[in-house]
This record gives C-alpha cells, sequence and structure tokens, in this order.
C-alpha cells in the first residue's frame, strides 16, 4: 500500500477510530482495571489505586462454586439467550414471511403492530405483562383462567422456578426483539426479485416451498446478522428484567441473567460493590466476544463477506 | 499548509488543557477560616454570620434530601425551619446574610434516596443535609461522605445529653458523632378488635402478659388461626421488603443476636433465625399469613388488608397510627382517629417462646451532614470550615424540641428529645400546632397544614404517649458496613419459606451458604449455634 493511499485511508478512517477508541476500548479498558480494584460505593478516589488483584475474579469463581444464587443466574442467562434468540430470530422470520405472502397495505399494518412493543416505553411494556401475570387475583391471566373455571385460586406464574421465572421473561422479551428481525427480513426479502417468485408461482410451488428453496437461502446474511445482533443483545440487555424482579412479578434468581446480576451488583444493593460487578461485566464481555465469534465461524461469515468477482 | 493545520490544533487542544489544569489547580491553596464554637447557639451563630459577612457572602445555599412515609416530611422542612430561625438571629443582630434551602428533595424510599446520594456524593451533586436511617450511617462514614461532628458537639454537650442516649449511640460510628437522631419508633403488634371480639380474644391487659412474656408467638399462632376458622382471610399480615428492619424483630424475640460487640462482627445466629424462619412457614403453610406477602402491593394490598380488618393481627409500625389517617386506604378514604382508636389495639411483639422477652425494634432516622455541604457556595475551599460548623449549627436548630414534637406528632414517629416528649404532652401546645399558630416559616406551614389537620388530636398524642414504653424494649439492628448484604440475604430467605420453595432447614442452610459463598461477606460474619433438634412450633 502506497503512502498517499495510507493518508487517504487514515484521513477518512480517523473519526470513526477515535469513536470506537474513546466510546468502545476506553470503557473496556476502564472495566478490566476497575475489576482489579476494589472500587465500591462510588468511592473512586478512595479506591481507584487499591489494587486487590485478581481477587474479584476470584470472588465470581468462588460464588460459582457456592453460591446458589449465581449458579441459578448463570444458568438463567443460558436458557434466556438461547430460548429468546430461537423466539427472535424464527419469529421475526416467520412474521417477514407471513406479510412477504399478503397486500401490501394489510401487511404494514400487521408489521406496525408487532413494533408497538419495541415503541412503548420500557416501563410501560413491563407494567402491561406485570399486571397480566400478577400472582394474585389482580392478574388479568389469574382473573381469566379462575372466571373460565380452569384454576380455582390465583397463581403466582412468576414465582414457579424455573420455568414460570423463565417463560415470562422470555416471553416478555421476546416480543420486544421480534420486530428487528421482522424488519430486517422483510427489507431483505423485498430485494429478492419478484420473477423468482413469479416463475416459482408458475411452476406450482406452494408459499412453503418458495419460503424455503429460494427466499430463506437466499437472506442467508440477514439471519446470520439478526442471530449475531440478537445474540449479543440478549446477553447485555437487563432493563424489562429488571422491572420484572424489582416488582416481584419474577423470582430473583430465575429472573435475574448475567448483565442485571452486574447491574444490581455495581448500583442495586445496600453495598454497592463495583469491583465485582465489573469483573462479571468482563466475563460478560468474554461471553460476548466468544459467542459472537463462534457464530459468525460457524454460519461461515467470511464465505458470504467473499469479494464480488469482477470488481478491482 | 498541511503542517499549519497539525499546528493549530496541537495548539487547541494544549489550550484546552491547560485552562483544565489552570481552574484545577488554582486558587485552592488558601488557608481555611474558622469559628471556635461556644456551645452559644446565638453568639455562635453571629460569629458565623460576621465571618461570612465580612468574606463578602450574602447568601448561603443548602439542600436538604429526606425520605419516608408521607406524613414526615418534616425531615426536610425541619432544615427549612432552622434555617429560619438563623437568619432572624443574623437580621436581628444586623448581620447581611441569608440562608436559602435551595433544593427540599422528598422521596418514599429510604433505600432509594441512600443509592442516590452514595452515586451523587462523590460527584458533589448530593443534598448538603441527608437525613436517613442509621444503618446506613456505618457505610457512608467509612467512605467519607458524612461529616465527623464529635469535635462540633463537644460545645453542645448541653443539648446532646437532652437526646435518648441509645439513640446518639445509634448515630455513632467507631466511636465517632456522625449524625443527631431526628426520630425514632417502636414496631406494635396491631390487634383487629373488632375480629378479636368476634372470635372470643380477650384484649384486656394484654400487653401486660405480652410484656411478661406470657403471651408468646404460640398464642399468636393460636388466635391466628382460630380467626381464619371464623372466615377472616388472614390471621397475621406483615411488612415486605427487606428483612431490615422489620422481621429481624423475630431474631431477638428467640433470644437471639445479630452483632457481636466484642469482635465487631455480625452474627448468624442459627436457632433463632431458624425458628424464626419456621414461624414464617408455619404461618403460609396454614394459610394465615400470604405465602406471597414479599411482593404485596403497599396500597393496594397491604394496608387495605389491614385497615378493612381481613386480618387479625399485623406487624407494623407507630406511623401507621397516622398515615392510616392521611392515605385513602379505607375503601377509598382515609381512617378518622376515633376509628383507629375505636378499631386497632396495640402491644409489643410478643416473646418467641416461654421464657423469652418481647422486644420491639427501632430504626432511628439520622440528620448526616454532606462532608462536602456548602460546596455550591462561593470561597467554598478559604470557608470550608465556616460552612461545615454553620450546617452543624443548623442541624442543631433543626432538633430544637418544638420541630421534633411536631414531626412526632404529625407522623406518629417517637421524640429524640426529653424536651420534645414533654411538650407533646402539653394540651395548649397541641391546640397551637392544630391552629398552626406557631412561629414557623410560611413554607413549612404550607406543606405540613393538610397532615397537621388530619393527625393533629389528643388521640394520636395519647397514642404517642401510650407507647413511648416500648423503647425499653427496642433493639436496633446492627450497625455494620456489611449488614445491608446479610439483610438481603434473609430477605431472600424468608420469601422462600413464605412460598414453600424451601423448609426452614433448607433456608438456614442456603443463608449459610450464602454467607460462606461471598469471603467479604464470610470474614464479617460469626455462624454461632446449630438447627434446634425436635423444635416444635406452636409449642404445647
Amino acid at each position: 500500500m502506497n503512502k498517499d493511499r495510507l493518508t487517504a485511508l487514515s484521513f477518512f478512517l480517523s473519526p470513526m477510530i477515535v469513536m470506537v477508541l474513546l466510546f468502545y476500548l476506553v470503557p473496556l479498558v476502564m472495566t478490566i482495571y476497575i475489576s482489579l480494584t476494589q472500587m465500591r460505593n462510588w468511592n473512586v478516589s478512595k479506591y481507584l489505586t487499591e489494587f486487590v488483584g485478581f481477587y474479584n475474579y476470584h470472588r465470581l469463581f468462588y460464588m460459582f462454586q457456592h453460591d446458589p444464587t449465581f449458579k441459578a443466574v448463570l444458568l438463567t442467562t443460558v436458557v434466556f439467550v438461547g430460548i429468546t434468540l430461537i423466539v427472535n430470530v424464527l419469529g421475526g422470520l416467520a412474521l417477514a414471511l407471513a406479510t412477504f405472502f399478503i397486500e401490501d397495505k394489510p401487511a404494514s399494518a400487521f408489521r406496525l403492530l408487532w413494533l408497538l412493543p419495541r415503541m412503548s416505553p420500557i416501563a410501560v411494556y413491563s407494567l402491561v405483562w406485570y399486571y397480566f401475570f400478577h400472582g394474585s387475583d389482580i392478574g388479568t391471566l389469574n382473573s381469566i383462567l379462575m372466571k373460565l373455571g380452569i384454576i380455582s385460586h390465583p397463581i403466582a406464574w412468576g414465582q414457579i422456578v424455573p420455568w414460570g421465572a423463565w417463560s415470562i421473561i422470555i416471553f416478555v422479551n421476546g416480543l420486544v426483539g421480534v420486530s428487528f428481525g421482522m424488519i430486517v427480513f422483510t427489507s431483505a426479502l423485498n430485494q429478492i426479485p419478484k420473477e423468482l417468485v413469479i416463475a416459482a408461482r408458475v411452476d406450482g410451488a406452494s408459499s412453503w416451498q418458495i419460503s424455503r428453496k429460494i427466499l430463506i437461502p437466499m437472506i442467508r446474511w440477514h439471519l446470520l446478522y439478526v442471530l449475531t445482533w440478537q445474540f449479543l443483545s440478549l446477553l447485555t440487555t437487563y432493563p424489562h428484567l429488571f422491572l420484572l424482579v424489582q416488582w416481584d412479578l419474577v423470582n430473583g434468581d430465575y429472573g435475574t441473567t448475567l448483565a442485571l446480576y452486574v447491574f444490581n451488583t455495581a448500583f442495586g444493593r445496600g453495598e454497592q460493590d463495583q469491583g465485582l460487578a465489573a469483573a462479571a461485566a468482563v466475563l460478560l464481555s468474554i461471553i460476548g466476544i466468544i459467542g459472537g465469534f463462534v457464530t459468525l465461524k460457524v454460519l461461515q461469515f467470511e464465505k458470504m463477506m467473499k469479494r464480488p468477482r469482477g470488481d478491482f | 499548509m498541511r503542517m499549519r493545520s497539525i499546528w493549530i490544533v496541537a495548539l487547541m487542544l494544549l489550550g484546552v488543557v491547560a485552562s483544565g489544569c489552570i481552574s484545577s489547580s488554582g486558587g485552592t491553596q488558601t488557608s481555611s477560616t474558622t469559628v471556635q464554637l461556644t456551645g452559644d447557639f446565638t453568639k455562635d451563630a453571629v460569629s458565623i454570620g460576621k465571618v461570612l459577612e465580612q468574606k463578602g457572602i450574602n447568601e448561603v445555599k443548602f439542600s436538604a434530601w429526606g425520605s419516608g412515609d408521607p406524613n414526615s416530611v418534616m425531615r426536610v422542612y425541619g432544615i427549612v425551619e432552622a434555617a429560619r430561625r438563623i437568619n432572624r438571629i443574623w437580621e436581628k443582630n444586623g448581620i447581611k446574610v441569608k440562608i436559602t434551602i435551595t433544593d427540599t428533595n422528598y422521596v418514599a424510599s429510604f433505600q432509594d434516596a441512600y443509592k442516590e446520594y452514595l452515586s451523587k456524593q462523590p460527584l458533589g451533586q448530593a443534598g448538603d443535609f441527608f437525613v436517613n436511617s442509621y444503618a446506613f450511617l456505618p457505610t457512608l462514614a467509612d467512605e467519607g461522605y458524612i461529616l465527623d461532628i464529635t469535635d462540633y458537639a463537644k460545645a453542645y454537650k448541653s443539648v446532646i445529653d437532652d437526646f435518648y442516649p441509645s439513640l446518639i449511640e445509634a448515630s455513632k460510628y467507631n466511636g465517632k458523632l456522625y449524625g443527631l437522631p431526628q426520630d425514632t419508633e417502636a414496631r406494635p403488634l396491631y390487634i383487629r378488635k373488632d375480629v378479636a371480639a368476634k372470635i372470643g380474644f380477650n384484649l384486656n391487659s394484654l400487653d401486660e402478659k405480652v410484656k411478661n412474656g406470657e403471651f408468646t408467638w404460640t398464642d399468636v399462632y393460636y388466635w391466628a388461626k382460630k380467626a381464619k376458622e371464623n372466615g377472616v382471610k388472614w390471621g397475621l399480615i406483615h411488612r415486605k421488603g427487606s428483612a431490615h428492619p422489620d422481621l429481624i424483630q423475630f431474631i431477638f424475640a428467640f433470644g437471639g443476636k445479630l452483632y457481636d460487640e466484642n469482635t465487631g462482627k455480625l452474627i448468624l445466629d442459627v436457632p433463632a433465625v431458624y425458628k424464626w424462619l419456621y414461624v414464617e412457614w408455619k404461618f403460609a403453610r396454614d394459610g394465615l399469613l400470604p405465602e406471597d406477602i414479599m411482593s404485596w402491593d403497599w396500597a393496594k394490598q397491604i394496608h387495605p388488608t389491614v385497615v378493612e380488618g381481613r386480618t387479625l393481627f399485623d406487624i407494623g409500625g407507630t406511623w401507621y397510627w397516622t398515615e392510616w389517617q392521611t392515605k385513602q386506604y379505607y375503601h377509598g378514604r382515609g381512617l378518622k382517629p376515633e376509628e383507629v382508636k375505636e378499631w386497632f389495639y396495640y402491644t409489643l411483639f410478643p416473646a418467641g417462646e416461654k421464657g423469652d422477652k418481647p422486644v420491639t425494634l427501632s430504626q432511628p432516622f439520622v440528620w448526616m451532614i454532606n462532608s462536602k455541604a456548602g460546596q455550591q457556595n462561593p470561597k467554598y475551599d478559604e470557608l470550608k470550615d465556616i460552612y461545615h460548623e454553620l450546617a452543624f449549627l443548623m442541624v442543631i436548630k433543626a432538633s430544637d424540641p418544638d420541630i421534633n414534637a411536631i414531626h412526632s406528632v404529625i407522623s406518629a414517629h417517637l421524640p429524640v428529645r426529653k424536651a420534645a416528649a414533654e411538650l407533646i404532652k402539653d394540651e395548649k401546645w397541641l391546640n397551637d400546632l392544630k391552629n398552626l399558630n406557631l412561629d414557623l416559616d410560611q413554607t413549612v406551614k404550607d406543606n405540613i397544614r393538610d397532615i397537621v389537620q388530619a393527625t393533629v388530636n389528643p388521640i394520636n398524642a395519647q397514642f404517642l404517649a401510650d407507647v413511648s414504653y416500648m423503647l425499653e424494649y427496642t433493639h436496633l439492628a446492627p450497625a455494620h458496613p456489611k449488614y445491608p448484604a446479610l439483610a438481603d440475604i434473609f430477605k431472600e430467605a424468608v420469601d422462600k419459606v413464605l412460598r414453600n420453595e424451601m423448609t426452614p432447614k433448607d433456608a438456614v442452610n442456603y443463608i449459610i451458604q450464602k454467607v460462606k459463598a461471598d469471603p467479604g461477606l464470610a470474614k464479617n460474619v460469626e455462624i454461632v449455634g446449630e438447627i434446634p433438634k425436635n423444635w416444635k412450633f406452636p409449642q404445647q
């Protein structure tokens, strides 16, 4: 690469590099740094230089071995991310395909409906499900089931562990995430030449066959993108979970993922242990990096990103 | 051309960095001015006022942060009133300085208020005065977030001596004084008189039987069950949330301890904790106590259940007495004082079993002063000590007997000073308070008018007088920086036994496991005793 080209590249890339450094790398380095200190109760001046080595990581490992809550948190993270991811990706795909085969106007209205959970303020949206799943007779679900005579006493759904709590957090977050996949897939499907679909129709292919043989293979890149993006989002999301746990709708242990655990440890308890939270956050970042890398490898991202022939 | 651009950018960056350095280092090396406090309030206030005036300060801005039930707003307005009283002293002495309270931040949850203070104090954005539970004082003192007022308080020994000694002790950490008590309370066991009459439960001299340890939790269970059998929805309702400070009364009632003064460590008293969890478990299993009470809504479930008579017993607090009058918990309205008196009997928290003693629990609230108090004012570095001394005087003033007595009467908290306890017995003063015919700041009057109308009456004053004896039986939760972490675990365990996710034995082992799983906590908690074998509840 000649010097002029390098200079030009640096010039155009510098704003992005500065941004990545400032907003991505520096916070990561700071998080790692804090995880090696005894930082707590926001007392930066007192603890920032008090190094404790890997003590916080040792605590996490020790808690992993001995603390039932921490074990539940890790298990919940795996189940929550795994199932919600499937719901988000497959649900988004199903919605996109379903709206692909119907008229434009009803399709848009239908899509808009599914965007509501994403558009609603988190507190309002969570509150709706709080009252829906509430464990007493003020809960909508309990009230309906009792009126229908299916149950005689209200059931505290979110306190049935682990699957009651897991089902609620997966359901609530699944509905929020599904719209993202739907938008990306709809956009991708609209890029596919209509001729291919028309030709298949002429040949007598059903909607299912068209989807399976033509549409899905052609939006593989988008599937990979949504899968990776949603995986990382789910790993780090916590606002809805925070409210559902805070309001005691779901069990604290099986409604808390590692991301929420980090938040609670750093800011949510009587003693706010930012050093320990930073160590858990580093762990979360490592899981995210490995997970993202594995997803890209397994789905052969490089192959899809091959340069188109004929250029350069 | 390119080089010139680079130089310009570099110079600009240097300029920015240099200006930052100049503003952060310049003018910080001036020596701090101070005034020797004498204990004569007027004299001290005048001395401080004169120094401020000489230094060109004509306005001192402070902010007050408080939290609690809706009737406890004097926790912030006490500071507003103190400012007015000092302003008046200055005015009388021709000092042209004025204290302005720029912000009175009052929120419902004292835990949330604490978290907000914790996060904002290091940034210099927290209130100058912070009134909150003494339970947080050790952590705040340990982190250097609140002012050590030990030396200032020496000059005001006569005022300090008027506070109840146990409350002054609760305001100390490592032997140093970090605040002044603002209020305290007892946590009575309320009993619905109408429900008791319906099931033949004779309440005559019950408080004496509780005091003597004759009436224990086995009796509570017996009558709760009888109420349930007679169609009352619940036998017992208790408070929810963190097991601190309410439910730990069980530990003391079963003769247990939470803190070892000799080692300075917290204690996990296994037998007492087991008995506590067993009682909770038994009540929930027999349908006498809602198994999901820890997630009940205060305004929609807990209070209405009690005031509408759907339970026999309720473990509450003295402040309930007026809260029930001012909040619309009873079919959309508040109770009348006569109704509260007619419907509720109150007594100490009974002994766990024969041979134990009855208890109550207090969680004193304490006026604390931000270690950065006054920093929003001019010449802070030079006048830091003056601002701190002034803040201390304001807390002393906010503890005036009448301010403390007003708070006690309208919020049904117990007075922290003997002089205030005397004042609430004074009928003339009560009448003046009822008519707001007192020398108070207009803002304060405006903000407490409705509460005063609803709460100031002889019935409430009598209630305060009647429950004062409970302080002789009171316990305090340990003032230990690690206590909040242990309390969080207690709460989880209580919730698990109530919901039958764990047996009491499993729950105790769960607590032990959780304590041991955190090396930081394990170092600070001593686990004593074992789960008692063949222990039964209810006892025969």
